[in-house]
């Protein structure tokens, strides 16, 4: 072998066999491939942007929608712009999602705990479920949901119960708080905050004196008195400075002559659907990680906790599931991500959530900037859940050696 | 060893430059190098862009030609050249609404709108059955043919002004439709200002809601909308009683009508909403194509108006002119021009029949049975006068 000429060689080694130089060009490469794949789909699609004489753009978004929303849990109307409207997609889907995420997880770790279950049945039904749900499409799930909803009797023929919740093929409707005045309303909900982080104080304090004195504190008790009382006196107090409660109690009551519910709060037929189906597929995943992180701890661990007295229910409250919970989040963060995502099927069952809302945007406004800004929104979304599933990862995680 | 020597001389090629001889800053350099890298690109980029300037000013150049008339027609890149290279029609459209766009026994495309396609399929590759239908959602219509990826969108589109600007260029209105509401006969409704509080089923992404949220807002109604993704889902949200109206054009209001488990209980409204003239749609930016499917929309209203239908037409001079130029027997409306062949009618007129022969099959007494005659979708004149009006609006740019 000739040795190579000086000028090719650093330290002493030919540059081509020096790790250190393979390494760094391989890694300039690849940065340029990914830099030029960017920038050639950037251009792309802008040029075909303008070849076509597509319109994009975002001055649309000021402008008035004037198109109806199904389903609206911010006051909604024809004259708000398009960002309001998009907005009011985005908190639709939110809601779903926040509100799916708990539900799914209730129900996912209820279910992978009884599919450990020692009891025969239990078990079996708990891998029937998660067999079931785990392996149908959603949007099959949504349209099933859908077809019972159906079935449910029609809005003249509610099923009525103490003239106060009303449940039909139209939704589900039951009375609600209504703020009478919003700045009162405000101003307690502020105070109400207030009360609950002076219940959690006092439930710190209590709990650390029962640790270190072993007398019982009964922190619970005392907590939720201190939250209870202060919101209370807060509550009155308002009342009788601005003669306004806070809140009303709105009772939901069928009007005109097609019997629609007024007041209260209505989930309607679309957000029952909906939800159900993301909370009853994503839950058969949960189930099946929150099993799996159970197996993860070592036998010896239940074995040594059973031996110090301590009850099945007990061993797995104190011992195994805080552990567990460390292999547990991540992928359960992934599951938020995509129960959040896949509430984007929401338009099949007649639930505006974003998409279903910013799809119908199309029609009036460009689709190439709605379709950024729905992606920028999702992304959102997804991140926020990363961003808190991170946190609560970085506090449970082993500490120390 | 060889082996990797060589896959890596390439890449090591790359970073000579920035390993000098030996020294040992040579990160620093590499530092260094990168930026001149970039600086690199961007000049490769500024002059990419004056290549990009060089060929907006050859486009525009073209496009002066065009104007002069000294470009020859069916340029290189020209969709009626890709359409005939490719030997068949790519045409966005349904298969959810009998009479439109249905599947027939044998799962065969059929509906007015298919035929629409089929006709411009024989035009230009001279096969009625050299179609390809995509179907596609009420909302995918925009994206769809903004995107160019099919040749022609006949897909019960309402033309307006909006969608015209952003969507592709409409041809001709083949179908004056308006939007209605279908309510159950025993809720007692006759008017469709008595809708007060109603919840309304609608399909997501369709004119149908912009014009229910008017009529709403207009009448202070404060109807509640559904909005429902697919047909199928609307219609059966509104026959479980989950919305006490179900909006839509007219049209298909009467076409879906036969898909309820009872048709007999529910009316459809006498009121009509909304203008909804349909037609098929072309991708912008391509003038040719847009003239070739304006003109096969012409040849099926002028083979009714002049009496010339699938089972009549004429393969010798008849001694009518105007028949005998429709047909190509004699003298020409710009077949030529337009890249078509001189017996293009003939081709269309025998394989789809015209558009009465269309609108018969599929939305008159063998299709769905939507009346025709006193409507709008009648002809504005029949043949062989046209002084005798017959009061309605399909009409079409003279051929000639």
């Amino acid at each position: 072998m000739v040795s190579a000429p000086r000028i090719l060689t650093y330290q002493g080694i030919p540059v081509w066999r020096h790790v250190q130089i393979i390494q760094w060009a391989v890694q300039i490469m690849s940065g340029i491939v990914v830099v030029a794949l960017v920038v050639w789909f950037f251009s792309n699609m802008v040029g075909a942007i303008q070849d076509r004489d597509i319109p994009s753009g975002f001055s649309f978004l000021s402008r008035e929608y004037q198109t109806p929303i199904g389903e609206h849990f911010l006051p909604y109307d024809s004259s708000d712009t398009f960002l309001y409207a998009l907005m009011v997609g985005i908190t639709n889907t939110a809601i779903v999602a926040v509100a799916g995420v708990f539900l799914a997880t209730a129900l996912g770790i209820f279910i992978g705990v009884s599919r450990l279950s020692t009891n025969w049945i239990v078990s079996k039904l708990a891998m029937v479920y998660i067999e079931f749900f785990r392996n149908v499409p959603l949007l099959v799930q949504l349209f099933f949901w859908f077809y019972i909803v159906l079935e449910l009797p029609g809005i003249r023929e509610s099923v009525v119960v103490a003239d106060a919740f009303y449940l039909s093929n139209r939704g589900f409707s039951m009375p609600w708080p209504t703020p009478t005045d919003y700045t009162v309303a405000l101003i307690w909900l502020g105070l109400a905050a207030i009360a609950i982080v002076a219940g959690a104080l006092v439930y710190r304090r209590q709990a650390r004196m029962e640790e270190q004195t072993g007398r019982s504190g009964y922190p619970l008790i005392y907590s939720f008195a201190t939250a209870i009382v202060i919101g209370a006196i807060t509550w009155l107090v308002l009342s009788f400075a601005t003669g306004n409660s806070p809140f009303d109690i709105s009772v939901p009551e069928p009007q005109g002559r097609f019997g629609n519910i007024v007041g209260g709060f209505t989930a309607r037929a679309g957000l029952m659907v909906l939800l159900t189906g993301l909370v009853m597929y994503t839950a058969s995943f949960i189930a099946e990680i929150v099993r799996a992180g159970i197996q993860s701890v070592g036998r010896g661990q239940t074995e040594a906790a059973r031996a110090l007295g301590l009850s099945p229910m007990n061993t797995l409250r104190n011992v195994t599931f805080p552990q567990a919970l460390r292999v547990i989040i991540p992928p359960l963060i992934s599951q938020f991500l995509n129960l959040t995502k896949n509430s984007s099927l929401g338009g099949a069952v007649a639930y505006s959530d974003l998409t279903n809302i910013a799809v119908t945007m199309t029609q009036t406004a460009p689709a190439v900037s709605i379709f950024m800004l729905i992606m920028a929104s999702y992304l959102a979304m997804s991140l926020t859940w990363s961003l808190i599933g991170n946190i609560y990862n970085r506090r449970i995680r082993f500490v120390g050696g | 060893m060889k082996r990797t020597l060589l896959l890596f001389v390439a890449l090591s090629a790359l970073v000579l430059v920035l390993v000098g001889c030996g020294d040992t800053s040579a990160l620093e350099t590499e530092n260094a190098n990168l930026k001149a890298e970039n600086e690199a690109m961007q000049a490769e980029n500024e002059a990419m862009q004056a290549q990009n300037e060089a060929m907006q000013a050859q486009i525009e150049e073209g496009m002066a030609m065009l104007a002069a008339g000294t470009l020859p027609t069916g340029g290189e890149g020209s969709r009626l050249n890709t359409v005939k290279e490719r030997g068949r029609v790519i045409c966005a459209s349904r298969d959810d609404v009998p009479g439109y766009g249905g599947i027939d026994a044998d799962g065969n495309n059929v509906g007015f709108d298919i035929d629409l396609c089929r006709a411009l399929a024989t035009a230009v590759v001279g096969d009625p059955n050299a179609i390809e239908i995509r179907l596609i959602s009420a909302a995918e219509r925009g994206p769809t043919i903004q995107s160019g990826e099919v040749d022609m969108l006949v897909r019960t589109v309402t033309w307006t002004a909006s969608r015209d600007a952003g969507w592709g260029n409409y041809a001709q209105t083949m179908f004056y439709d308006g939007q209605g509401f279908m309510v159950r006969a025993d809720s007692g409704v006759t008017n469709a200002l008595e809708l007060e509080g109603a919840t309304v089923c609608v399909t997501l992404g369709t004119t149908t809601e912009l014009n229910l949220q008017d009529f709403s807002d207009q009448n202070g109604l404060g109807i509640t909308v559904a909005t429902f993704e697919d047909t199928d889902a609307v219609v059966a949200a509104y026959d479980a009683g989950q919305c006490d109206s179900f909006t839509n054009d007219n049209s298909q209001l009467a076409a879906l009508r036969t898909a309820l488990s009872n048709p007999a209980d529910h009316v459809i409204l006498p009121n009509t909403i909304s203008e909804e003239p349909l037609g098929p749609v072309v991708p912008h930016g391509d003038d040719q194509w847009f003239d070739v499917v304006k003109t096969v929309m012409a040849i099926l209203i002028y083979g009714e108006a002049y009496g010339v239908s699938q089972d009549n037409v004429p393969s010798a001079e008849t001694g009518n002119t105007k028949v005998d130029r429709l047909l190509g027997l004699s003298g020409a409306f710009g077949q030529e021009e337009l890249g078509l062949s001189q017996t293009v009618a003939q081709d269309v007129l025998n394989a789809v029949g015209n558009y009465g022969d269309i609108y018969d099959r599929n939305l008159g007494p063998s299709g769905i049975n939507l009346p025709r005659e006193g409507g709008r979708n009648a002809l504005w004149a029949n043949a062989p006068c046209t002084d005798c009006p017959k009061g309605g609006q399909i009409y079409a740019a003279p051929l000639r």
